[in-house]
């Protein structure tokens, strides 16, 4: 046996940070990071959907950018930060303003897509504040809803832009 | 999850060809995860041990020489939709990367290296490399080798083996006045097309079409590179008759459509014609508008 078979492990060291909190703990080299947001640290607001990446139901943020956590290796968010929904409101458990206006204009139904549509949101409106109908429905593209139809989810996303125009507010 | 798998992170290349050249085939590479883990998740592979190359900071980064690009396979579809440097010599792999199902996570996540070695039929990438004549860059212990993209799809599952990696990706500066298009048929924005065809277009002082080079995806199980079977009756007048031999020759060419949710096999004959009409169209135009262009100069 030469030198090199010393870097394999059995676990996975993962140092990461989730909603500001560090975590640091050996994992399972092959978990996704969907299970070890659900299964160990219990924030089951990202939800679990298809496991195949399709639905966009566990949507979370790695270092700023959206990534579906079912398809992503929890060990490759080493040394990331993460934030899932849970971390997307106010430390005073206030709604993010994009949750505010999925509520008033009726985007959420049954809510299991909420992470996704969320988080693409948000990503949208850092980009484009004042986003045309197009550019909306693309950047929902890589999220399934079963119950809406989208055109709640539409006028909610369009909602968020309108009331981040008129707030002057163009930070995340 | 299978029970028990062993895992490395190796710190660069050299370390990972290393580990890979002493591992026994049980061991897989991976990076985004994209591909991988929906597999995992069910069960559908369960590799012996993990070689996670997600870190490496090595292959992240876009180049630019004399020569062109060099782009490190752990680039993500996002970053290869907005470089600079990429919107400005390969702007069709800019565009083909925008076309990639599964929606801004997946473009956040995925990685280019990923989405070659899966030789998906489906996948938007590697059609765009055939027609910019892209080669591939391959590192095992005995060094790195560069194969073209072309010869990449003859193999059979790439030939990379189990002790290589694919390290980068690399196209050439394009031909001035050189035209591209880019045409998926697709049901709805984010998801597979039924039939993808990128083309590229140069044309002569007189107008005449002088090369077309035209790959079709996602109607049959391996990428259709059709650039040589077109180079035979060119160069040639940009009339309908070049239009109905280039369907020609792309629907003949498609010997066992796929079936599946994208639509019937007939169908998607059909539709690999017409896609290849509108990506050469396309390229025509601009091409055109090139050479207009420099006239007025």
């Amino acid at each position: 046996m030469s030198e090199i078979h010393e870097i394999l492990e059995e676990t996975a060291f993962l140092q990461c940070k989730v909603n500001g909190v560090s975590f640091e703990e050996e994992i399972h080299p092959s978990m996704s990071l969907l299970d070890l947001l659900r299964e160990e640290l219990k924030l089951t607001g990202t939800h679990m959907g298809c496991m195949t990446g399709h639905c966009g139901a566990c949507t979370v943020s790695v270092d700023g950018r959206i990534i579906k956590s079912c398809i992503t290796p929890a060990a490759s968010v080493q040394r990331k930060k993460v934030i899932t929904i849970e971390g997307l409101a106010g430390a005073d458990d206030s709604l993010h303003p994009v949750q505010e206006a999925f509520c008033e204009a009726s985007g959420f139904q049954c809510g299991y897509c909420a992470p996704g549509m969320v988080f693409s949101t948000v990503e949208l409106l850092n980009e484009h504040p004042d986003p045309s109908d197009a550019q909306i429905r693309k950047a929902l593209t890589g999220n399934l809803c079963r119950c809406t139809g989208y055109q709640s989810i539409v006028r909610s996303v369009r909602q968020a832009a309108n009331q981040k125009t008129a707030s002057g507010d163009h930070s995340e | 999850m299978s029970l028990r798998v062993q895992y490395a992170r190796p710190l660069n290349v050299d370390q990972t060809v290393a580990l890979l050249g002493e591992l026994s085939s049980g061991a897989v590479i991976i990076a985004g995860g994209q591909e991988l883990m929906p597999f995992i998740n069910y069960g559908r592979v369960s590799p012996s041990v993990l070689v996670d190359i997600s870190g490496l900071k090595d292959l992240q980064n876009i180049e630019t020489s004399d020569d062109g690009l060099s782009i490190g396979a752990l680039t993500v579809h996002r970053d290869i939709q907005i470089n600079p440097l990429i919107n400005e010599i390969a702007p069709l792999l800019a565009h083909a990367a925008l076309q990639i199902g599964g929606g801004r996570q997946v473009h956040n996540q995925g990685t280019i290296g990923g989405n070659i070695v899966a030789m998906h039929p489906l996948y938007d990438i590697i059609p765009a490399l055939l027609v910019l004549d892209a080669e591939i860059e391959i590192t095992s212990q005995q060094g790195s080798r560069i194969v073209s993209m072309a010869d990449l799809i003859n193999e059979s599952n790439h030939k990379m083996g189990t002790h290589a990696v694919l390290t980068r990706v690399l196209i050439g500066n394009s031909p001035a006045g050189q035209g591209w298009g880019y045409e998926k048929l697709k049901i709805t924005d984010g998801c597979y097309g039924s039939a993808n065809a990128a083309a590229t277009v140069c044309l002569a002082e007189d107008g005449q079409v002088q090369s077309v080079r035209l790959a079709i995806g996602a109607v049959t199980e391996k990428i259709l590179n059709l650039s040589e079977d077109l180079a035979t009756f060119l160069p040639a007048s940009p009339d309908a008759d070049l239009d109905s031999r280039i369907a020609g020759i792309v629907e003949s060419a498609v010997e066992q459509p796929l079936s599946d949710q994208q639509g019937h096999g007939e169908y998607r004959r059909a539709m690999a014609g017409v896609v290849a009409r509108k990506a050469f169209h396309q390229a025509l135009d601009m091409a055109r508008q090139d050479m207009a262009l420099r006239e007025r100069m």
